[in-house]
C-alpha cells in the first residue's frame, strides 16, 4: 500500500522540473563563487594597504589620520564631478543628435558640418581639447569660467563620439516606419519627432548610460586646469600639499569606483524596465 | 462620372531602369480595382507613385480633383498638392508598418490628431468605431508586438480608414501573412469595399479579385497589358502573358 502512495503522480517531479532545478542550482552556485572570489580579491587589496607584516611580507601602511581629516573634503568633489558629468552629457546628447541627423542629411552643408565636427574632435586628444578651452582661449581674450570651459570641452568631445550611437539608433528604425508616416500625410519634421526619434532614443538609452558612466571618470581631466573642484582636483590638492598623494589618490579611487558601481546598478534597473516595456 | 483617380502617361525610372512605361489608368468612385502581375512588373511602384512615396519621373496624377503634373523641381504648390493627395489616400502595406512604440489606439489616432489637428476626443471616437468594424476594439490598449499578423494588418486598415480617405491603396496586404490569417484580412477588405470605399489593390489573391473586384488590371514590364471584369479576364484572358500568369495562379504558384 505504501509503495502505491509513494508513486502518487502529484508528488512526483517531472523530468523537466528536475532538469530545471539542477540548472537553477548550478547558476546559484556560480553566483556564490563569483561573490566569494570578489570578496577575497577585495580583502587582499585591503590587506596590501593595511600596514601589517604577516608571513614576513611587509604591506603598505597608510596615514589614517590624514585620510580621516580629508575625507569630507574629497567627498565634497563627488557633487562637482556629477554636476560636470551631467551638464556635459546633456550637451553631448544634443550635439550628437544634431551630428547624427547631419550625417544622414542630403543637404551638403549640413552633412559637411557634421562630418567636419566629428573628424576634428576625434582627430585630437580630449586632454588637448580641455586645455584649449582653459588656456588657449584666454589668449584670444575669451575667458570662460572653469566649469563652463570643462563642460564645453567634455560635451563637444563626447558629442562627436556619441553621434555614432544616434546614427545607429536612427538607422535601426525601418524604412517602412517613415513611409507609413508619410502616407498618413505627416511632414518630415512630424515624422522625425513623432515616429523616428522616439524609437531611435529608446535604442540609444543603454549606450548613453555607458557613456555617462565613462564620463564621470573622464571628468577628472578637467581637474588638470585647476578650476573645477571635483574629486580629482581635491585629491591632488591635499595630496601634494602634505605629501600624502598615496592616501589622497586611494580615497579618490574609492569614490570613483563606488560612484561607478552605483550608477551601473541604476543603469541596470533602467534597462530592465526598458526591456520589460519592450514592444 | 468623373474618375476619382486619374493617372496619365506616367513614367518612372529608378536610375536607368525604366520601371513604369507611359501608364495611364482611371478609377471611378466606389470602384474596386485589383492589380495583378508577375514580381517586378511594377505594381508596387505604380501604387506608391499615386501617393508620392516614390517620385514619378513624368506624367500627371490626379486624385479627387487634386492634380499634380510632374516636372523638375518642387514648388510650394506642388508640395501642397502632394500633401493634399496623401490626405485623400490611405495606404496599407505588406509589412503592416504599425508604429511599435504606440498602442493600437494611439496608432489609429496618430494621423487625425497630428496631421489633421483633429480634437483628440473626436479622433478616439472615430478610431474606436473603425477598430470595432475590423473587430479589434478589445485590443485597443495592446502594443503591436502582441498582435498576430492578421490583427496587425486589420489595425493598419483601421489606421488608414480613420484618416477618412477617399481612396484606399493596398500593396499585397496579405502576402506577409500565414495562410490561416489571410481570410480575416480579406473579409475586412471586402467589408470596406461594401461600405463604398474606392480601392486599388495589388494582390495575388485570385479569390478576392474574382469576388470583390469590379475590374482587374494586368501589369507586365511596367505597362498595363490587359484589363477586364474579373470573370471575363479569368475565363478569356487575351494576352499570352496574362494566360501564363493565370495558369501560374491556378497551379498554386506565385
Ligand atoms: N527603390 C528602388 N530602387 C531601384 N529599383 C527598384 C526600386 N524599387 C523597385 N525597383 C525595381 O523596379 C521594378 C518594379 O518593382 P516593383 O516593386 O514595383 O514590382 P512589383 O510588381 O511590386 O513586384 P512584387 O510582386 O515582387 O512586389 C523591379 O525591377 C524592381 O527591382
Ligand atoms: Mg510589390
Amino acid at each position: 500500500m505504501s509503495a502505491i502512495m509513494h508513486s502518487d503522480p502529484a508528488l512526483q517531479k517531472t523530468h523537466a522540473e528536475l532538469l530545471y532545478e539542477a540548472q537553477l542550482r548550478k547558476s546559484r552556485q556560480f553566483n556564490v563563487w563569483v561573490s566569494a572570489t570578489w570578496g577575497g580579491l577585495f580583502l587582499i587589496l585591503v590587506y596590501l594597504f593595511s600596514g601589517q607584516s604577516i608571513l614576513g611580507i611587509r604591506t603598505i601602511s597608510l596615514n589614517l589620520e590624514f585620510m580621516q581629516k580629508n575625507l569630507s573634503f574629497i567627498a565634497g568633489g563627488v557633487w562637482q564631478t556629477l554636476l560636470v558629468s551631467f551638464l556635459s552629457i546633456s550637451m553631448a546628447i544634443v550635439l550628437a543628435l544634431i551630428a547624427a541627423l547631419g550625417r544622414l542629411s542630403k543637404f551638403p552643408p549640413f552633412y559637411a558640418l557634421s562630418t567636419f565636427y566629428v573628424s576634428l574632435i576625434r582627430g585630437t586628444p580630449l586632454y588637448l581639447q580641455i586645455f584649449f578651452f582653459f588656456l588657449a582661449l584666454p589668449q584670444l581674450g575669451i575667458v570662460l569660467t572653469g566649469l563652463f570651459a570643462g563642460v564645453i570641452a567634455l560635451g563637444l568631445n563626447y558629442g562627436a563620439y556619441m553621434s555614432e550611437i544616434f546614427r545607429a539608433g536612427l538607422a535601426s528604425v525601418g524604412r517602412g516606419q517613415r513611409e507609413a508616416a508619410m502616407a498618413l500625410g505627416m511632414t518630415p519634421w512630424q515624422t522625425m519627432k513623432r515616429i523616428i526619434l522616439p524609437q531611435a532614443l529608446r535604442f540609444a538609452i543603454p549606450p548613453i548610460g555607458n557613456d555617462f558612466i565613462a564620463m564621470t571618470k573622464d571628468s577628472a581631466l578637467v581637474s588638470a586646469t585647476g578650476f573645477v573642484h571635483e574629486i580629482m582636483w581635491r585629491a591632488t590638492r591635499v595630496g601634494r600639499a602634505q605629501f600624502n598623494n598615496l592616501e589622497a589618490l586611494i580615497m579618490a579611487a574609492v569614490f570613483y569606483w563606488l560612484m561607478t558601481i552605483i550608477l551601473t546598478y541604476v543603469q541596470s534597473i533602467i534597462e530592465a524596465r526598458l526591456a520589460k516595456g519592450d514592444r | 462620372m468623373a474618375p476619382i483617380v486619374k493617372i496619365s502617361n506616367l513614367d518612372k525610372y529608378f536610375g536607368l531602369l525604366h520601371v513604369l512605361k507611359d501608364v495611364s489608368i482611371e478609377v471611378q468612385p466606389r470602384e474596386v480595382v485589383c492589380l495583378i502581375g508577375r514580381s517586378g512588373s511594377g505594381k508596387s511602384t505604380l501604387l506608391r507613385c499615386i501617393n508620392f512615396l516614390e517620385d514619378p519621373s513624368r506624367g500627371v496624377i490626379e486624385v479627387d480633383g487634386i492634380r499634380v503634373e510632374i516636372h523638375n523641381g518642387t514648388t510650394r504648390e506642388h508640395r501642397q498638392a502632394v500633401h493634399d493627395i496623401r490626405l485623400r489616400t490611405g495606404m496599407v502595406f505588406q509589412e503592416f508598418n504599425l508604429f511599435p512604440h504606440m498602442s493600437v489606439l494611439e496608432n489609429v489616432i496618430e494621423g487625425p490628431v497630428t496631421v489633421k489637428g483633429m480634437d483628440r476626443k473626436q479622433a478616439i471616437e472615430l478610431a474606436e468605431q473603425n477598430l470595432d468594424s475590423v473587430g479589434l476594439l478589445f485590443k485597443k490598449d495592446e502594443y503591436p508586438n502582441r498582435l498576430s499578423g492578421g490583427q496587425k494588418q486589420r489595425v493598419a486598415i483601421a489606421r488608414a480608414l480613420t484618416m477618412q480617405p477617399r481612396v484606399m491603396l493596398f500593396d499585397e496586404p496579405t502576402s506577409a501573412l500565414d495562410p490561416e490569417l489571410i481570410g480575416e484580412v480579406l473579409n475586412v477588405m471586402q467589408k470596406v469595399a461594401k461600405d463604398g470605399m474606392t480601392m486599388l489593390v495589388v494582390t495575388h489573391e485570385m479569390g478576392f479579385a474574382r469576388e470583390v473586384a469590379d475590374r482587374v488590371l494586368v501589369m507586365a514590364d511596367g505597362q498595363i497589358i490587359e484589363e477586364a471584369k474579373p470573370d471575363v479576364l479569368f475565363s478569356q484572358p487575351q494576352d499570352p502573358r496574362t494566360k501564363a500568369l493565370i495558369e501560374r495562379y491556378r497551379s498554386g504558384e506565385r
